[in-house]
């Protein structure tokens, strides 16, 4: 077992986790990103809106996760993939987030690149599957 | 009151495996398929279900969605309401009616049917339906040589021009031991008599399109585009001609070869390709099947095309990449 989450704790964040559901400060305007009690931003604002996050963003920093290093929640990803991306994300809203990066193009993964959120099992465990948010590369339009 | 699919969206996994590489590895491959999708070991019919709903999505008002209905034979769960996943997942309204529907291939066009009534008894806009299915055999067995995965969703609307519902016809029968799956196995079985299978399918999809016809007052001719289920592609094309269809009806909804089986989905991924090439007044014909046995024949005017989706099917036979067959045993957890 890897870093333990109970399943009410995860319940809660579904919409954080799923759709990646974000609150604008009334205070200062920025997005936080996962919601906090008081913005991380101002740290006087208290008071949120909801907003829905696009899922966009460009890579600011990246790396690869290899045999061995995965944590034990992720260790049949990476005994399946061998390796796998951990990408930190900057999304157009403006918070940081880190996930996976899923279907790697073949050139190299760089900052920079346009990913997009996708919805993905994240693992399992007490077999209840939890699902949250990875990236992948944007589609060229 | 006339209803209509107004919008629509697929997902077809990233992962492809070829022929060419059963072949390479087994020997032989028992499926007439130049490739097949694969699920990658993060993704389900949930989460691809999720992602076809997006597409399908991008250009309504969401908060205008009265009905859900989510159909798959392969659901992660035998039993637990899985629309909720979908609900939050897409920020839909939580008090909107939902239905699930699985246990066999007629599941897709059995939640499109049940959408259909159930927005009898709500004032919303829209309904959406979801089917997403990735059928399993154990990798042993021939049957898993063609078992592809796919999803796709259709927005339907209440009085607005699109693709226009025009009737259907079921038919059912008990025809045992084809394509069946007993609790706690993860993957379906079948008796394996070739003849006996052909002959259920052909009877079963011959008794709902014909029916269909007399119902409509209609002939093989009226129709632009026909989907028929697809298991094979030679025993799909060979039943089109049976049924009185050309070639050109039933060229671009066969789509088989590059995705393989994709159970529930099967007609449904065709519809969705016929749709993206389709001109205005094309009159279309989508049939569903089940071994054990049962079948669903619903009707089609196509009075108005759709708004240029981002993520066709066409986007999707270019996005992909090949992996192994060890590759796909992982991913099955075998190895």
């Amino acid at each position: 077992m890897g870093a333990h989450i109970s399943i009410p704790m995860y319940q809660r964040a579904v919409s954080q986790k799923y759709r990646m559901l974000a609150q604008k400060c009334l205070h200062c305007g920025k997005v936080n990103f996962p919601p906090k009690a008081v913005c991380k931003y101002c740290l006087t604002g208290s008071k949120f809106e909801h907003i829905q996050l696009s899922g966009r963003g460009k890579i600011y920093s990246h790396t690869i996760i290899a045999g061995g290093g995965a944590p034990p929640e992720f260790a049949a990803e990476a005994s399946c993939k061998g390796s796998y991306p951990v990408v930190l994300v900057e999304l157009e809203e403006g918070p940081k987030v880190i996930a996976q990066l899923v279907n790697p193009l073949d050139r190299e993964i760089s900052v920079g690149m346009p990913v997009t959120a996708v919805f993905r099992k994240i693992y399992e465990e007490e077999g209840v599957i939890r699902y949250g948010f990875k990236f992948m590369p944007a589609p060229v339009s | 009151m006339i209803k209509s699919v107004v919008s629509h969206g697929i997902y077809i996994p990233f992962l492809r495996i070829t022929r060419e590489e059963y072949i390479n590895t087994l020997g032989s491959c028992n499926a007439d398929i130049k490739e097949k999708a694969v699920m990658d070991i993060d993704e389900d019919v949930l989460t691809m279900a999720v992602e076809a709903a997006r597409n399908a999505s991008t250009e309504i008002d969401i908060s205008q969605i009265g009905v859900l209905t989510l159909a798959s034979a392969t659901f992660p769960y035998a039993e637990r309401v899985m629309t909720g996943t979908i609900i939050q997942a897409l920020g839909l309204n939580k008090n909107i009616l939902t239905s699930q529907h699985g246990n066999s291939t007629l599941a897709g066009t059995e939640a499109f049917l049940s959408a259909l009534g159930l927005m009898e008894e709500t004032e919303a806009k829209y309904a959406l339906v979801i089917i997403s299915d990735a059928p399993a055999a154990e990798a042993s067995s021939d049957m898993d040589h063609g078992f592809g995965a796919a999803a796709c969703a259709f927005v339907l609307a209440k009085a607005e021009p699109g693709l226009r519902f025009e009737g259907t016809y079921a038919y059912s029968d008990e025809v045992p031991g084809l394509r069946y799956r007993l609790p706690g196995d993860k993957g379906v079985r079948d008796i394996g008599v070739r003849s006996y299978s052909a002959m259920a399918h052909d009877d079963t999809m011959q008794a709902s399109v014909q029916e269909l016809f007399n119902k409509m007052h209609r002939t093989p001719g009226d129709y632009q585009h026909v989907v028929l289920h697809q298991t094979s592609q030679k025993t799909a094309g060979a039943l089109a001609k049976k049924l009185g269809f050309s070639d050109g009806q039933i060229k671009i909804g066969l789509v088989y070869d590059q995705f393989g089986d994709t159970g529930s989905c099967s007609p449904f991924i065709g519809l969705c390709h016929v749709l993206e090439n389709a001109g205005k007044g094309a009159k279309i014909m989508i049939c569903s099947y089940s071994p054990g046995s049962g079948s669903h024949a619903l009707s089609f005017d196509y009075d108005n095309q759709f708004p240029d989706s981002s993520k066709k099917l066409q986007y999707f036979l270019n996005h992909k990449k090949y992996i192994s067959y060890i590759h796909y045993l992982k991913i099955k957890k075998v190895i």
